[in-house]
């Protein structure tokens, strides 16, 4: 019996070693533990700075988008200003040239009176001529005028590819509003931080906003697209809803 | 022509764009507002306007808001409303027809759509 109980001891004794030989090599993992939980703190201050630091400078990065879209507006009616001075002056030379033809008729007829009356004196005729054949003739003006069409659809495409800047400006407004909703969600994170006993853990937030808020002024869907693809499905559309107001119509007359 | 055109959007770029389009079609009669309250305002103020060409996003009143308010005013019941919107899901052209816009443009726009447009809403209406 005594034997038993000296071998259970022994058996103790060895779990006991085996013990403190486990707890010699745990030791420096709870020390590292403890070391890596003293980091963590300032790390967290870290964090929480930068996102302070990030939230504090949103507000400029929407300032500097909304210059932006102030600056291309400004741009853009230079533009369309200068385009209407290039119209003005397109209209006005056409109409200088179309006087100036009527003068050549003018010349022309008084011309060839000038030519009966000085048919009896060779040298006279032949400096007529000469002076005729100097003139600009109906020919060129005409030459010249016909670039006027063409010139003045160019300037008016001008105008109409600046429709770019509404739909930019839109694009931009909604990028702002996209800015703003995460600006909204990192000072709320920045509150939960700077509120956390770590009593309970931080419930995630609603997802951030992308899409337009109600009664926005701009489409955050927004493009510059030229293709007709869009338009026509909006042809469609307007087509069909036609076709079934007439339908109601067709039926109110027979109920 | 003498039909008179109230061109309504926020952008005054745009505003300048469809008024040049309106004045190349031989439509000099043209009033601007800058959403759809001022776009009210001007049709109370003046009794020759035929014509309501609107952009839909807009501060104060957007443009299917004036729509509705038009539609529900017997005065201007039948007048000509054309949405011109960068607003292309076939959910609001749908919601824009509901509101009994007569037709509907896609921004950008071409001059040959906007007259294509305009004659087809004459057309029906006369």
């Amino acid at each position: 019996m005594k034997n038993i109980n000296m071998s259970q001891l022994f058996e103790k004794l060895s779990d006991i070693k085996a013990l403190f030989q486990y707890g010699q090599k745990i030791v420096p993992v709870l020390q590292s533990l403890v070391d890596f939980m003293q980091d963590t703190g300032p790390l967290l201050e870290n964090i929480n700075h930068s996102i302070a630091e990030s939230t504090a400078k949103i507000p400029r990065a929407t300032d500097q988008i909304s210059n932006v879209t102030n600056a291309t507006e400004l741009a853009t009616t230079e533009i369309l200003d200068l385009v209407d001075v290039i119209s003005n002056s397109l209209n006005n030379i056409e109409s200088l040239l179309k006087e100036l033809i009527s003068t050549e008729n003018k010349k022309n007829e008084i011309y060839e009176k000038l030519s009966i009356l000085l048919a009896g004196n060779p040298e006279a005729g032949e400096l007529l001529k000469q002076y005729n054949e100097a003139n600009i003739t109906i020919d060129s003006i005409g030459n010249i005028i016909q670039y006027f069409p063409k010139i003045k659809d160019d300037t008016y495409n001008i105008t109409l590819s600046l429709q770019v800047q509404d739909i930019t400006s839109q694009q931009l407004a909604s990028v702002t509003h996209l800015i703003e909703s995460v600006q909204d969600r990192l000072a709320k994170l920045i509150r939960d931080i700077d509120d956390a006993d770590l009593k309970s853990p931080a419930l995630p937030g609603p997802p951030v906003n992308f899409t337009a808020p109600e009664g926005a002024t701009f489409d955050p869907n927004a493009s510059y697209d030229k293709s007709s693809d869009r338009q026509d499905m909006i042809n469609d559309l307007v087509q069909k809803e036609n076709m079934k107001a007439s339908q109601d119509e067709i039926d109110k007359l027979f109920s | 022509m003498s039909m008179k055109f109230l061109v309504v959007d926020d952008s005054g770029t745009m505003r300048r764009i469809v008024a040049n389009s309106l004045k190349n079609l031989g439509y000099d009669s043209i009033v601007e507002a800058v959403d759809g309250k001022d776009a009210l305002a001007k049709l109370a103020a003046d009794d020759t306007i035929s014509f309501v060409i609107t952009d839909w996003n807009m501060p104060v009143f957007t443009g299917l808001e004036l729509t509705k308010a038009m539609r529900a005013d017997a005065k201007y019941m039948k007048m000509p409303i054309l949405m011109v919107t960068t607003r292309g899901i076939k959910e609001d052209i749908i919601e824009a027809l509901q509101a009994k816009v007569n037709n509907y443009i896609i921004k950008p726009f071409t001059p040959q759509i906007l007259k294509e447009k305009i004659d087809q809403i004459l057309a029906h209406v006369q």
